[in-house]
């Protein structure tokens, strides 16, 4: 099986399995080699202590305790995996029956519901009433007090499946309910069922243990580990190894199968053993300060990069950003996902961690190189940061005027009341209604374009010079765009802010920025003034406007396309990163990589065949024109690349 | 696509407003019906039973006479719907019956071997909760983003070790170390203050071990949400961005797991009751299920069964206090 | 193919009403644009026409006709928002799409039918084995819509289905819907929030604000010269086009 040889890639995974296999051969084959042995009674040494004879000693007939807690592996390990076969398949049918029943599996949820808050344990005991003592009656009482968590494991899986798009599909294709449960909804549940199967029979083992040493369980003649523990209570004083070596054997193959399960779990997901080694082994860049500031200079950043640690080494999203922004400049930063523009305002505002790593020739704000030392007075007053969601973005168990005031406490000095009175009077200059009584209220109670404007209330509770807002209305509908927008464009005009936009809609930065940097696979491809887009000289940047549609596109020629896909992070070409779907690529463009170099005044590009006239667009293609150049799905919405368990979010 | 609609700034809810009494009373409600449940499979436990209950508790030599007797005295011989109401009436007024076995009413042993058990139970929560909530927390700050790799493998290995050992397990070996072999410790009997060590570290050590596991996860994730990133972009100091933003959240997310835990616990106390001869209900159950006690073996399930009810409605309402959403999210 | 219509439909979730009392027609061989904001309730109005959710008030029918779901067929199919989701991760793309066939098919007509729908959405028939791990964002948006088309609906309902898209894929989906519809003659609902892709492959647009239909009308004369206020409202929302070399909007700094 695939996954099983994932897990035995890891150390967990190999010690995991081969314990499990340990366990397995002495429930197997110790009955059949020592089975008569240990019951061999030998009156003479009746409850002895240890000795070379007997490692552990003897029992109140004189048999060998060591050979008995071998050979009582067998019926501990059975029982325990019948009783889990029980709770899982009593799980399983309680658990699909929501799905198949609809409404009238209801009663189903509630039941189970109710019976999950009980331990199992308890629900044991109570079952052992109804069934009795004895091996057959606690097996059905552990399997049944196990149904209850299996059962809403299973719902819980079940629902997750079932609200997937793709079984819905199949539901309007007209699959009936059967058919979805068998060949769309137990294939995808099925790995974390047979996980935590695995850990329930561990958990199973532990519980006939349990009731065996309170006599409940099994009964003589049988024994198992649990009665074992039980007889050899009674003479702890003379032999405490007699009850303490069954239950080392009960945590051994509790072990084995709670670490084979847990392996497992690991390996389903992403491993990042070893990736540290290889983040240091890359050497830091350091260079002198080279240009001076210019008197209004808000920010200035030169050959920017940011590196993450990968499986196959490190991934470099952002590869060189170089631009500066003045006072009361509104710059806009447009791409597509693995254009590395967010990663880029991230590490402009000292915000990505280890492992990490922001290195730049020059990286000023407000003549201060941040590039050393913390900075948090400056970057806490002078900074302000708008992010996407503004749903998870705000803290939900602290009350909105809190979570603003304590900015001002922070970092300027004020007292509780004075910081709160000027949080409400943020809120109100960013036209929040009722701003006294809203400053009371949780994020869960605020609109998200209120908490997008709270957002930005917050970062103008110091005098910011700078706004880095990284595409702070994607999240959020057209009519409440246009409110942040406008919100925005009034901070600007009246206190001569710089404004840093980060944005994949083009429309947006056109309406709001004086300038526009269009980056590509980690790089500023063109930099130029919005009012001269049309003149545009990139073929990307071309190629992007085209294939918008606005209010004023042709409807009667089909939209341009890029044919191909946006590059992955991880993976990037030789020589241009867009040469691979551009038009005007010849070889030149796929050895040597284009510089950034000035095109007009106040605009430069980064091509070869900057401002050469395309072909026409192609009307019809007759295959599919993204090709397989790359690999790796991409979307648009914050799209996150998952690269060996570190989130790179571009 | 996400704009909610905003919640009416008039009327900022403050506890005692409308919408807490509403969640109070939905609670309760729930916690009612449940106990009704509890209390209606107690009823079934008995005669699900196969054969008759009394001549398995009476055994096979007593006479028919004195089956029949004792049969009549514990009602079983009205229709079921009677028993039924009868036995919920006793539930209510306190009435449990009597134990066939020392023909003493029921509520009088469980009153008297309760406090045992809850004491146990209280001090070996409260014991694992302090151990574990600062270990987790000060693990999760330690081994963020791929540091402390040393430490980030201890900590799970001696944790897993630790909660792979069960509480009997546990018991027992604490007894043949600090009773028998070193005599520093009293094994049996609740006796005094020091009675009580031996007893509490056995059953919370496990649960301290998962609850310090859970604790640091939750806490990893936390501080990979998107408002504690909002929190560093304020340039807030580290401490406060753990403890102020970070842990509150975080212990939200483990109050409901807590709760499981303190429940496994409580009943716990069965299993290590037996190892120290610990006065109290898990000595009870057991015997009444051995010798087939059926009157005091449904009350002590009930008794415990109630219990962990109880807790999961104070877990419940302390998760609304400390998380304002989950009021809402019910309305 | 047919026209779908919905006769004073309402949809409720608990008290409030998702789609309150709707009355819209998506006419025979046309394309109906149904745009909003979020909550306005058109996914909800998509979900009760293909039966995903209960109808409380009015009917949707077809032709005249209640939606008849015979042996299995649905005459409605639905493409939608999130490419990630649509798809059966466990599934080759040949058989999520074969699954929505006509049951009385061969093995060796499924086969072909398979191939002919991937080479209606532009993609290579010989990548039917493929999984959709393997397929990018805007492929398995096409193969979303060969299921679709599997069904041989009669009306095709599309939810934000570039939403989710690059906006260097998007134009090549909203070409093939395009394509598409002219070829087959497909009626369709298409749904989306943003006007300007509306306007390019609707020819009807309904607007739909907290549950009602506000305007509807030719796509050109609702988006041209809107009545209603909302719409106004939605219009004016939209941020400004790139500017053309005629026009003076904002001095270079």
């Amino acid at each position: 099986m695939r996954s099983l040889r994932r897990i035995l890639r890891t150390p967990l995974g190999i010690a995991a399995i081969s314990l499990l296999a340990l366990v397995l051969l002495t429930a197997i084959f110790a009955p059949i080699l020592w089975g008569a042995q240990a019951d061999a009674v030998d009156t003479d040494n009746i409850l002895a202590g240890p000795s070379l004879e007997h490692p552990i000693g003897t029992d109140g007939l004189g048999r060998d305790l060591l050979l008995r807690t071998v050979v009582a592996t067998r019926l501990s390990v059975v029982l325990a995996l019948v009783a889990t076969l029980v709770a899982v398949t009593a799980g399983l049918i309680l658990g699909v029956a929501p799905f198949l029943l609809g409404r009238a599996g209801k009663v189903f949820t509630w039941l189970v519901g109710i019976a999950v808050a009980f331990p199992a344990l308890l629900l044991a005991l109570f079952f052992a009433v109804i069934f009795g003592t004895g091996w057959v009656g606690a097996t059905w009482a552990i399997g049944l007090a196990g149904a209850p968590t299996f059962a809403r494991l299973c719902q819980t899986l079940v629902a997750g499946i079932a609200e997937r798009d793709f079984v819905s599909a199949a539901r309007i294709g007209g699959v009936g309910r059967f058919r979805v449960l068998f060949r769309h909804v137990l294939p995808n549940i099925g790995e974390p069922l047979i996980v935590n199967a695995t850990i329930g029979a561990g958990g199973a083992l532990l519980s006939f243990a349990g009731l065996s040493f309170l006599g409940l369980g099994v009964q003589p003649p049988e024994y198992d580990w649990g009665r074992l523990m039980m007889d050899g209570l009674s003479g702890v004083y003379l032999n405490p190894l007699a009850a303490l070596a069954p239950g080392v054997a009960v945590v051994i193959a509790g072990l084995a199968f709670n670490l084979t399960g847990e392996a497992a779990a690991r390996s389903l997901g992403i491993g990042s053993v070893g990736v540290m080694s290889k983040l240091a082994a890359l050497q830091p860049r350091r260079v002198a300060e080279a240009s001076p500031p210019a008197p209004d200079e808000v920010l200035a950043v030169r050959d920017l990069h940011v590196t993450f640690p990968g499986g196959a080494g490190p991934i470099t999203p952002v590869r060189g950003v170089d631009f500066t922004l003045r006072r009361g400049e509104v710059v806009g930063i447009v791409g597509e996902s693995g254009s590395g523009k967010s990663l880029t305002a991230l590490a402009i505002a000292q915000l990505i961690e280890e492992p990490g790593r922001v290195d730049a020739e020059t990286l000023r704000f407000l003549g201060t190189d941040l590039r050393d030392g913390d900075h948090r007075r400056l970057l806490g007053t002078s900074l302000a940061m708008v992010f996407q969601d503004p749903m998870t973005s705000f803290n939900p168990a602290k009350r909105m005027g809190g979570q603003l005031a304590e900015v001002a406490t922070q970092h300027h000095g004020m007292t509780r009341r004075q910081a709160r009175a000027r949080a409400v009077d943020r809120l109100a200059a960013v036209r929040i209604p009722d701003a006294e009584q809203r400053a009371r209220q949780y994020p869960h109670e605020f609109s998200g374009g209120m908490r997008q404007r709270a957002m930005i209330g917050m970062g103008l509770m110091g005098s910011p010079k700078l706004i880095i807002a990284d595409e702070p209305t994607t999240a959020v509908d057209v009519t409440v765009q246009r409110q942040v927008l406008s919100l925005l464009q009034a901070i600007r005009d009246q206190d001569e802010v710089a404004i840093l936009f980060i944005s994949h809609d083009v429309s947006v930065i056109a309406e709001l920025c004086d300038r526009v940097l269009v980056m590509y696979a980690g790089r500023i491809v063109e930099d130029l003034p919005v009012a001269q887009l049309d003149q545009a000289q990139h073929p990307y940047t071309r190629a992007l406007l085209a294939a918008v549609p606005d209010m004023q596109t042709d409807l009667d020629a089909p939209l341009a396309t890029v044919p191909g896909r946006p590059v992955d992070p991880a993976h990037v070409p030789p020589g241009c990163a867009f040469a691979a779907r551009c038009p005007l690529a010849d070889a030149h463009c796929r050895v040597e990589d284009p510089q950034l170099v000035t095109s007009a005044p106040g605009a430069r590009v980064a091509c070869w065949h900057a401002g050469e006239p395309l072909p026409d667009p192609i009307a019809a293609p007759a295959r599919d024109i993204e090709g397989t150049t790359q690999t790796g799905p991409t979307t648009r919405t914050s799209p996150t690349t998952r690269t060996s368990g570190v989130q790179v979010v571009v | 696509m996400t704009t909610t609609a905003a919640l009416p700034a008039k009327g900022v809810p403050r506890a005692g407003d409308h919408r807490w009494l509403r969640f109070t009373a939905r609670r309760a409600g729930r916690l009612v019906v449940s106990l009704w449940v509890l209390a209606t499979a107690a009823f079934l436990m008995i005669h699900l039973i196969p054969g008759d209950p009394v001549r398995a508790a009476l055994g096979p030599t007593a006479s028919a006479e004195l089956v029949a007797a004792r049969r009549e005295s514990l009602g079983l011989n009205d229709p079921l719907i009677v028993q039924y109401l009868n036995y919920l009436g006793g539930v209510l007024t306190g009435d449990f019956g009597v134990s066939i076995q020392s023909g003493l009413p029921v509520a009088e042993t469980i009153a008297q071997r309760l406090p045992a058990t809850a004491s146990l139970a209280v001090l070996a929560f409260v014991f694992a909760v302090i151990v574990a909530i600062p270990v987790g927390v000060a693990v999760a700050v330690a081994t963020r983003r791929g540091r402390g790799r040393k430490l980030e493998l201890g900590f799970a290995g001696t944790s897993v070790f630790i909660s792979a050992i069960p509480d009997f397990l546990l018991g027992v070996a604490l007894v043949a170390v600090f009773g028998v072999s070193l005599g520093w410790l009293p094994i049996a009997g609740r006796s005094g203050p020091e009675s009580y060590i031996l007893p509490v570290i056995a059953l919370s050590l496990g649960p301290a071990a998962v609850l310090a596991r859970i604790v640091r996860v939750e806490m990893l994730t936390v501080l990979e949400a998107d408002f504690v990133r909002t929190a560093r972009a304020k340039r807030l100091p580290a401490w406060r961005i753990y403890l102020s933003h970070a842990l509150p959240n975080a212990v939200t997310a483990t109050l409901t797991l807590a709760g499981l835990l303190l429940s496994a616990l409580v009943v716990g106390t069965v299993l290590v009751e037996n190892v120290f001869a610990w006065p109290g209900l898990g000595s009870t159950i057991v015997s009444s299920i051995q010798l087939k006690d059926f009157p005091m073996a449904q009350a002590t399930v009930l008794v415990y069964g109630a219990g962990v009810l109880i807790i999961n409605t104070i877990v419940d309402a302390a998760l609304a206090v400390l998380d304002p959403r989950t009021t809402v999210a019910e309305d | 193919m047919s026209g779908l219509a919905f006769e004073n439909v309402t949809v409720r979730f608990g008290s409030t009403a998702a789609v309150d009392d709707v009355t819209l027609t998506v006419p025979d061989g046309e394309v109906l644009g149904l745009v909003g904001e979020s909550g306005s309730g058109k996914s909800t109005l998509a979900r009760a026409a293909v039966g995903l959710v209960p109808v409380q008030g009015g009917r949707i029918v077809l032709d005249g006709e209640p939606i008849d779901v015979r042996h299995g067929r649905r005459p409605l199919q639905m493409v939608f928002q999130d490419p990630y989701s649509s798809l059966d991760p466990r599934m080759t793309i040949g058989a999520s799409i074969a699954e929505i066939l006509p049951r009385h098919l061969k093995r060796a007509a499924r086969a072909d039918e398979v191939a002919r729908l991937l080479e209606l959405v532009h993609l290579d028939p010989a990548r039917a084995e493929a999984y959709p791990l393997q397929l990018s964002g805007g492929q398995r948006q096409r193969v979303a819509i060969a299921r679709a088309l599997a069904g041989r609906p009669e009306v095709l309902i599309a939810d934000e289905i570039t939403s989710a898209l690059d906006v260097s894929i998007q134009g090549s989906i909203l070409n093939l819907v395009r394509e598409l519809q002219a070829e087959l003659g497909l009626s369709m609902l298409f749904i989306s929030h943003n006007l300007a892709v509306v306007r390019y492959v609707a020819s009807r647009v309904a607007v739909m604000h907290r549950g009602r239909i506000v305007e509807e009308g030719p796509a050109l004369d609702v988006l041209a010269d809107p009545q209603d206020p909302y719409t106004r409202e939605l219009l004016a929302a939209i941020p400004g086009r790139i500017p053309t070399s005629t026009d003076n909007q904002r001095s270079t700094p």
